[in-house]
Order: structure tokens, then sequence, then C-alpha cells
């Protein structure tokens, strides 16, 4: 037993846990100086979100040692019946009392559990589980199929809390599915119709008028045009440049995929303005930077801002933040979402560079974890964590630095929740363990 | 082995991408551009202004003339405005709804924004105050502010003391734009009077805190604080019950009455007649009162008589200084006489005025004549147009040196030169601009009746006092001004410690003043003498032409060592002797004894039973 417990220490990816430990930590102290009392000075209060972090990363870690020492086929096995309880348990938290509004939450004592925390790895157990299960192929439509069902049960529960935000990280997956062989078309499809979309709703927000030779149209209506008129001119590229035999099959790609964009742009058109509320467009507008609104729905993204430019190069020092911690309250949500704001203003631009590289090398050595696994189930697993880990860190920064509308997500290991520091704690963990036994598994 | 190995790349490029918008963000924000740290400063730093208490007033025995009130103005955020019971409201606070509504429109517009606080009443007393105040929260976007106000205890000395005011539009760009940039838009500053030339020393300097404030606006960490400075307080050199008095004794008439120390150029007081209570001008009802002294008074109490009206003419008490003036330029002596030739200018009966003490004491016109016509024709010149030249050239040097004609730098706001005329006056702007007498075009036979006083010759009540307190100097004179000391360690301004010399010598001062205690004890003026006091006096009058002439009387007392010197207008007071006279006797004895005898009393008596004029009087 205990040799077998130094075998797996030893083979533990040791950049990876050291990366996770520094960012769990950096965490810890964000939390500690956000939310900070003087009633209660210890970081182990209790009484104190920090208290209640310290709490909940030494729980993580000790079920964090406790999965080094499960066996890997075991974690496997399990895949199923992990997502079954959890969904099960998304099933039940809609039945508990709403906390703000949102049936989120179980309360036990002084501590809340959220299982759509939890729902983030077990759901990328069952995916690894079935697409590495012998004979699967994922251009089969019926694989797209499951594994579509296997996101949307626990997703569509997601959706009735609502929790809107998580629901988008569940997005994260199809950089999984693109990994593991789905035509990189969808994909770079997804792409194009994100830009498309986003550049429809902009032109629409901005109500921008474009003077042509005297007649004033409308800029979306101008973005409409430019789209027709590059349908047309790759028309005419395919008849030129395409050798005859392929042209038919080009054709017909470019006028779906013409008249997606214009469908697209009308539907960004009409949705703009029949079914976004005036908050939508509001949250809209203060994002693509057309309203500068220190009030209403542009107030926390204009505090936050403010709590970051103030950290200058190099901050104002820790313990020294004048806007973003509980003693003045600018920012708010400061030691949850927007806690990114706090480590920002203490440390600088220096500090929240240094950041995104840690955040940046924590991912890429999670992929590149997972590329060097045999085990096909490993490897998914590995992407489902770096893609779950993105998501959430692209998202929370974006939402943050005012490139993305205010969207409630975390950033992982930093935003105070016990839930999201134990869920994404047993994602590492699994994938520790897992990595540590890829020579000896032929899987 | 997988065929999709290679799509790594394209998620780590994806990843990179991310980072390197999020680094590129970053750097604007952070370090590139400064709006953000400046917005941040905007949300958490909050200054707040510390305000000095403004220095007080006291009289030269230390009787507080201008105190402090606690006062409370009424604010309102016209953005925070709901649900108001507009008639509750204007019951409660005593306006008309057309008055509400425009306050409203003057609170959101102009330098006033709608979600900035603005006064709304200005002024309203702890009792007006304390009464509305249990209701004042039920009215959302009101609040109130406690301040303090200025407040005159006696009630006297309106005109020498001014008034504090919320600084004009004007003032305050002005100050933005070529003053010092000291004042805020809400601040009080000094109008007139004392208020005014004083400003400076009585505001102090204002202090701020610097504070971090949380997101609900209390202030969490003090980061600076400088102390603010109160302001000086001022010792003027005002007697007050020698100033209430003059106040008592100017009822129902139009005038002044200026008394000054002579030895050293303190002004005892100032008195402006009609005058008003200068609470009139501290509290709420400003505006009504403003305007009504200023428009609706027929008599316009707002005048500050001593120094607005620098063109009354001296009259006969200008015949002193012809008469010191010539003595010194030697073109008469003491002995000179002249026959009283009434076919020169009128006169009446009197002993012939066989030296000057005789003419002054008769003020013979044709004698005051023959010396100003020595003092123009000085035979320098064979054509009489240039010998008149030379003449008033040196006849307007001398009486200059007298402060007639000058602006005398004292610190009352306003003060004028009055018009002594030289070469340059007749030969360009009299008797118009348009058709003037031009250059040698006039002689001594054009301007004669400068000789007495009248002609082209303008003083105000302020020169005339100084002139009775250069004779009783006998020849020089201190600037004329109204601070002792500017704190309680402090000095007057160096200027009013220096003496002015004028360009007459002290030896022809002396039957001057013997000609002028004549006047009292046997002469025109009889009715200025005091049993106790050796008084020096000198009638004159201002003609009027459409009313009665105007009453002047200048004094001073006692002869030896003279301790006041004081001149008097009644306007429309008839002639010199009568009223102007009684009154400066009455300030004399009050001041140099305090209790007036039975011939005091009974002069008091008949002054202030006297209605010369009233505030329904009509005349233009
Ligand atoms: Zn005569």
């Amino acid at each position: 037993m205990e040799n077998r417990a130094k075998n797996i220490i030893g083979k533990v990816d040791i950049p990876l846990l050291g990366l996770f430990l520094v960012l769990v930590f950096a965490g810890l102290l964000t939390v500690y100086s956000a939310s900070f009392s003087e009633e209660y000075p210890q970081i182990y209060s209790l009484d104190k979100a920090y208290g209640k972090q310290l709490a909940w990363i030494v729980i993580s870690l000790i079920i964090g040692v406790l999965i080094l020492t499960l066996e890997g086929s075991f974690i496997r096995n399990s895949a199923y019946i992990v997502y079954g309880v959890v969904t099960l348990m998304l099933l039940v938290v809609l039945f508990m009392p709403a906390i703000k509004g949102a049936h989120s939450w179980f309360k036990i004592g002084g501590f809340t559990i959220q299982p759509s925390e939890f729902a983030k790895f077990a759901t990328s157990l069952a995916i690894a589980h079935y697409l590495s299960t012998s004979g699967i192929k994922i251009q089969e439509a019926k694989t797209k199929v499951i594994v579509f069902f296997l996101i949307a049960v626990p997703g569509f529960f997601i959706l009735q809390q609502p929790d809107p935000g998580t629901l988008l990280v569940f997005f994260s997956f199809i950089f999984v599915m693109y990994r593991e062989g789905l035509s990189g078309n969808i994909l770079l499809g997804m792409f194009f119709a994100i830009i498309i979309g986003v550049m429809a709703i902009f032109f629409k927000a901005s109500e921008a008028n474009v003077s042509f030779f005297g007649w004033v149209f409308a800029a979306n209506y101008l973005y409409l045009f430019v789209i027709v008129i590059a349908t047309v001119l790759i028309h005419f590229g395919i008849t030129y440049l395409v050798m005859p035999r392929y042209r038919a099959k080009k054709y017909i790609i470019n006028m779906v995929s013409g008249a997606i964009a214009m469908l697209l742009v009308f539907s960004c058109n009409y949705a703009y303005d029949n079914v976004f509320k005036d908050r939508h467009r509001d949250r809209f507008e203060v994002m693509f930077g057309l309203k500068l609104d220190r009030k209403g729905v542009g107030y926390n993204s204009y505090q936050a801002l403010s709590a970051i430019g103030s950290g200058g190069p190099a901050g104002k020092g820790y313990f020294k933040g004048t806007l973003s911690n509980d003693k003045y309250k600018h920012v708010p949500e400061q030691s949850t979402d927007f806690i990114f704001c706090s480590w920002a203003e203490e440390w600088g631009f220096l500090g929240s560079f240094l950041l995104i590289i840690l955040y940046t090398a924590f991912l890429i050595r999670i992929i590149m974890i997972a590329e060097r696994q045999k085990s096909k189930f490993t490897r998914i697993f590995g992407y489902c964590t770096a893609s779950i880990l993105f998501f959430h860190y692209m998202i929370n920064i974006a939402m943050v630095i005012g490139l993305a509308p205010v969207i409630g997500i975390p950033l992982p290991f930093f935003s105070k929740g016990g839930s999201a520091i134990l869920g994404f704690s047993i994602m590492i963990f699994i994938l520790l363990r897992m990595d540590s036994e890829r020579k000896d598994v032929l899987r | 082995m997988d065929s999709f190995q290679h799509r790594r790349w394209i998620i780590i490029l994806t990843m990179l991408f991310v980072t390197v918008v999020f680094g590129v963000r970053l750097l604007y924000v952070q370090v590139l551009n400064n709006d953000w740290k400046n917005r941040a400063e905007q949300i958490t730093h909050h200054k707040v202004t510390i305000h000095p208490a403004r220095g007080l007033l006291y009289d030269r025995n230390g009787e507080l003339l201008v105190a402090v009130n606690q006062v409370y103005d009424i604010l309102v955020t016209p953005k925070d405005l709901k649900g108001i019971d507009t008639v509750e409201f204007c019951s409660l606070f005593k306006i008309s709804k057309t008055e509400f509504l425009q306050k409203i429109e003057h609170a959101s517009t102009g330098y006033n924004v709608s979600y900035k606080a603005s006064t709304f009443i200005e002024s309203m007393s702890k009792e007006e105050y304390s009464r509305v105040v249990p209701y004042l929260k039920s009215f959302n976007g009101f609040d109130s502010k406690r301040r303090t106000n200025r407040g005159y205890p006696n009630g006297v000395a309106a005109h020498v003391l001014g008034y504090v005011r919320k600084i004009s539009a004007e003032q305050y760009s002005k100050d933005q734009k070529v003053g010092e940039k000291y004042y805020n838009q809400n601040d009080y500053v000094g109008v007139t009077g004392l208020e005014k030339v004083y400003e400076k020393e009585l505001r102090g300097e204002r202090g701020s805190a610097f504070f971090l404030r949380d997101y609900a606006g209390n202030d969490k960490t003090n980061l600076e604080e400088n102390y603010a400075i109160s302001g000086n307080n001022l010792y003027t050199s005002i007697d007050l019950k020698l100033q209430s008095y003059g106040e008592r004794l100017m009822k129902n008439k139009l005038g002044s009455i200026v008394a000054i120390e002579p030895s050293t150029g303190e002004i005892l007081s100032l008195i402006s007649a009609p005058s008003f209570d200068p609470n009139k001008l501290s509290g709420r009802e400003f505006s009504e009162n403003y305007k009504e002294l200023l428009n609706n008074d027929t008599l316009k109490p707002i005048i500050n008589r001593p120094i607005y009206n620098a063109n009354y003419r001296p009259g006969s008490i200008f015949k002193l200084v012809q008469a010191l003036i010539a003595m010194q330029e030697g073109v008469i002596t003491e002995n000179t006489g002249f026959v009283c030739n009434k076919a020169l200018i009128n006169c009446h009966n009197h002993e012939p005025p066989s030296n000057v003490q005789i003419a002054i004491k008769h003020s013979c016109n044709p004698y005051f004549y023959h010396v100003y016509k020595r003092l123009i024709q000085r035979g320098e010149e064979k054509s009489i147009f240039k010998d008149s030249r030379i003449g008033i050239e040196k006849w307007n040097a001398s009486v200059k040196s007298f402060g007639l004609g000058i602006k005398l730098n004292t610190d009352i706001p306003g003060v004028k030169p009055g018009r002594i005329p030289d070469a340059n006056y007749y030969d360009n702007e009299f008797p118009s601009k348009t058709n003037p007498y031009g250059k040698h075009r006039w002689a001594f036979s054009t301007i004669y009746s400068n000789s007495i006083g009248e002609g082209e010759i303008g003083v105000s009540p302020l020169q005339m006092a100084n002139l009775a307190a250069i004779i009783a100097n006998r020849g020089y004179y201190y600037t004329p001004h109204l601070v002792k000391k500017i704190g309680k360690d402090g000095s007057k301004r160096p200027e009013y410690l220096k003496k002015n010399y004028t360009m007459a010598a002290a030896k022809y001062f002396e039957p001057v003043v013997s000609a002028m205690e004549m006047v009292v004890e046997n002469g025109t003026a009889m009715g200025a003498q005091i049993d106790s006091i050796r008084v020096c006096g000198k009638t004159g009058t201002v003609q009027n032409k459409t009313f009665n002439d105007h009453s002047v009387f200048i004094a001073f007392a006692p002869r030896e060592n003279p301790k006041i010197a004081i001149a008097v207008y009644v306007e429309y007071g008839t002639w010199g002797g009568i009223w102007a006279a009684k009154i400066a006797s009455l300030m004399i004895e009050k001041y140099l004894v305090k209790e007036l005898s039975e011939k005091g009393k009974k002069k008091e008596k008949e002054v202030l039973d006297a209605i010369i004029l009233d505030k329904h009087s009509d005349f233009k």
C-alpha cells in the first residue's frame, strides 16, 4: 500500500500540479484581500468568505489525494454512474428553495453545494467514456446525437435553474469533438456565424448610417449588401478558378452559406428588435463601447474597468485596493465573478498579465498531457478539462475587461465558491491520476 | 495513432490568440490609457471643502458690529424629485406655485444641473427651519444644509459694513478667468462696504480634505487634510455709540455725517440718511428688501451718500481753502482787506472785510472774488487768457493737496474724486464736451464763481470732513479710513499711517482757525455752540435749483488738540446754520462730553422732531 502511494505520487505531473496549486493559492489570497473584514482578520475565519474558501480548498485537496489512490479503471467504469448521480442532483436541486432567484444550490448548514459545478466533470467523464468505447466513430450521426444528449440533459436542467452562464460552458465540448474528428467545417462555420452575427448586432446596435451618393443607408443594410456582393464575387471566383468538375458542388456551398449569412443578419436584426429586451440591447451597446453607462446595466462593467485601470502598470499593492474589495465595494461581486478586478487592481498590468500567462500555460499543459495519452478515455477527458477551463477563463476575463457582455461565470480557482473549486479540483486530480498510470495501461 | 493529432495546434493557437487579445486589452486599460484611472479616481475620491469662519467686525471700543447667525438653506436635487405634493409643499414653505416651478426650473438650468443639489430656499432662520424640518423628509429630492450668516446686533452702519451674498455668476466667471480662481459657485463674498474691501482678510483660507469613499458614498479613509484658516476679525474705527446717535439724529432727513479723528484719519462715524437695518440684506428676504431699498423707496436708502455724491458744490466752506492757498501763494496776507463791492458779486451787509478773519466770519463773497482773481490772474502773462491758464493750474495743484478733486485712497468702496477744474477742463469739457469754451477763450471773468465754492467745483461729504480734519491738524491729513486693525494683533493698512501735507504751511492756518471759532461764537453758526467746548466751524449752503438749498456745516473741536472733525450735510435743509450746525454740535458734544448739557438736550429734541423729508416725499 505504502509502496503504491509512493508510486503514484512519483508519477504525478509536477508542472500541472504546481500550476494548479499556484492558481488556487493566488486565488485564496485574492479572496482574502477582496473580502477582508477587520472583525475576522484570520484567513481561517469560517465566518468569512476566505475562511470558507480555505476550508473548501482543504476539502478539495483531501478529495484530490483520495482520487489519486483510485484505480484508473475504477474511475472510467464509474463514469456513467457519476453522470447519473449528478444529473439526478440537477433534477432534485430544481425543487430546492431559490437563492437570488435561482434554484441552483443545496443548503447544508453554513455551506452551499452547487451541483451544476459537478455536472462539468460528470459530463466530461460520460463523454470521454462514450467516445472511447471501441467502435464509436464521431463521424457517424448516431454518435453526434448521443453526445448531444449527454450534454443536453444536464444542460436542460441547468437552464431551468436558470443558470445560462454555466450552460454556455457546455458549448466548450465542441472543441473536444473537433479534436476527436468532428468536421472542421462545422467549427469554422460556427466561428463565421458568430463573427457575422456579432457584426450584425453591432451595426444594428450602433444605428450607424452610411451616406452613399446622397442615399442614406442604415449600416446594417449596407452590411447585408456586402454579403450579397461577396457571395456573387465568390460565384465568379468559382467560375474562373475552380476546375469544371468541382464547380457544381462549390456553387452549392457558396449559395447555401451566402443564404445562411443573410438569414443570420436578418434574424439578428429581427431578434434585436423583437426578441431582445431593452436591458439586453443596453448590454450590447455598453459592450460595443457605443454607450458609456455609469449607472444601470453598464454599472458593473464601468466599475470593473475603473478598478482594473486604476491598478496601472504595477498595481497598488496587496491589500491596498480602493475599489474592488469589501471595504469600498465599488465593484460588485468582487470576490466571485469579478475577482479578477481585485487581482488586477492590486498587482497592476504585471500581475494581470502574469495571471493570463499562468492560465494559458496551465491550459496548454493540460493539452500536452492529454496528447501524450495512449488511453483515448484520458485524452478525451483531458480535452474536456482544457475546454471547460478555457471557456471559463475566456468568458470571465472577457466580461470583466469589457470585451463581452456581463455573464455570471466564475474564474476557476480564483472566484469564491466551494462547489466550483471542488469541481475543478476533481477534474484536475482525475486527470493527474489517469496520467500517472499512462505507462501502465493500454486502452 | 489518430489522424486528428494536428488539431491540437489549432486549439492551442486559439487559446494563445485569446490570451494575446486579453494582454493587449489589459495593456491598454492599465498602462496606455489613463481614462479608466481618472474614472476610478472620480469614483473613489471625495473632496470635502472645509469652510473657514468669516472674520467678525468690531467697533473702536470692541463692541461687536457684525456677528454670526446660524441659518439653514433648503437644497433641491431636481432629478430626485418624486411625488411631491406641491400644494402641501408650497403652503409649508409659504411660496406660490409659480415661484415653486420657477425655482425648480432655475435649479436645473444654467450652471445648476439637475443631478446636483442647489439652493432652493436660502437662509431660513432657526425658528422657521424648526417649523418645516419635521416635514422635510417626506419630500423626496429636498434636503437642508446648515450655514452661518451675517448678523448685525445693533442694526446700524449698514453702508459702512456692507453685506455678504452668494457670488454672482459674473464675479465667479471673472474670478475663474482672470482672478485667483479661489471661489466656488456656492461661496459667499462681500459685495459692498468693508465686507467687500477686506474680503480677502475676512474670508480666510479654505481648507480641504480628501477621502476615499465606498460605493454608498461614505468616507472611509482620509488621504489628506489641509486645515482651513479662519478669517481675520476687523477692528474698525467706527464708534458704535456715535454712529447710532448720528443715525438717530438723521431720522427723517436726507444727507450725510462724516466724523473723523484728525490725529489719525480714523472715521468715527459715517452716516448716510436715510439708512436701513443691515439685517434686511442678510436673511431670506434679501431680494425683496434689496429691490425695495434700491427702487421702490424714492429716497434710495441703498445709496452711500457720504461718498456717492461728489458733485455737491462746497459753497462758502471753500472760502477756507481759498484763503489758505492765497496766503501761501503770497497774493494776500492775513491782514489784506478788500471792499465788499456787491456790484462784483452779491453779498449781505456786514462790517468791512479788512482782514481774512473778518472775511471768513462774514463769508464775504466780493472779498473772495478778489482773492481768487489774484490767484488766477497773477500777471505773469500779458494775455489774460494765457495768464488764467497758468493761474488755474497752480491753484488746481494747491487745492488738490487738500484731498479735493482726487480720489482718496480710503477703504470705502466706490469713492469718487469730485472735481476741481483745471485748464483742460475749460478747454475741452465745459460747458459741454461738444461745445467747450476752448483754449484761450476763457479767463478769470468766465470762471469767477469758483471763488466762493460755486461754479464747477464738486466735492463729497467725506472730502469735506477731511478738510475739517486738515484745518484741525493745521495742514495735513491721514487718508480717512475705517479699519484700525486687521486681526487681533494686526495693524491697519500701511498707507493709512502716512501724513499727507497740504501745500499751505501751518502758520497760515491760525487766522483761519480763529475765524472758524468766531463763526460759531457770533457768526453764521451760533447753533453749533457748546458751552464747555471751543468749536470751530464753517457753514455752507449748496444752492439747489429745484428745491430748498442743502444745509452744510463742517467743524472740529476742541480748538486745541482737536479730537473730532466733522462734516454734516442735510439735503434740502435750507440755510447752513440751521440743521447741519446743530447736528454737528450734538455729535461733537456727545463724542467729547458723553452727557449732553441742558442746551444740548433742547437742541437734540429740536433735531429729532424735525421732519425735513420722509420717504413719501415726492421730488426729482
Ligand atoms: Zn461782503
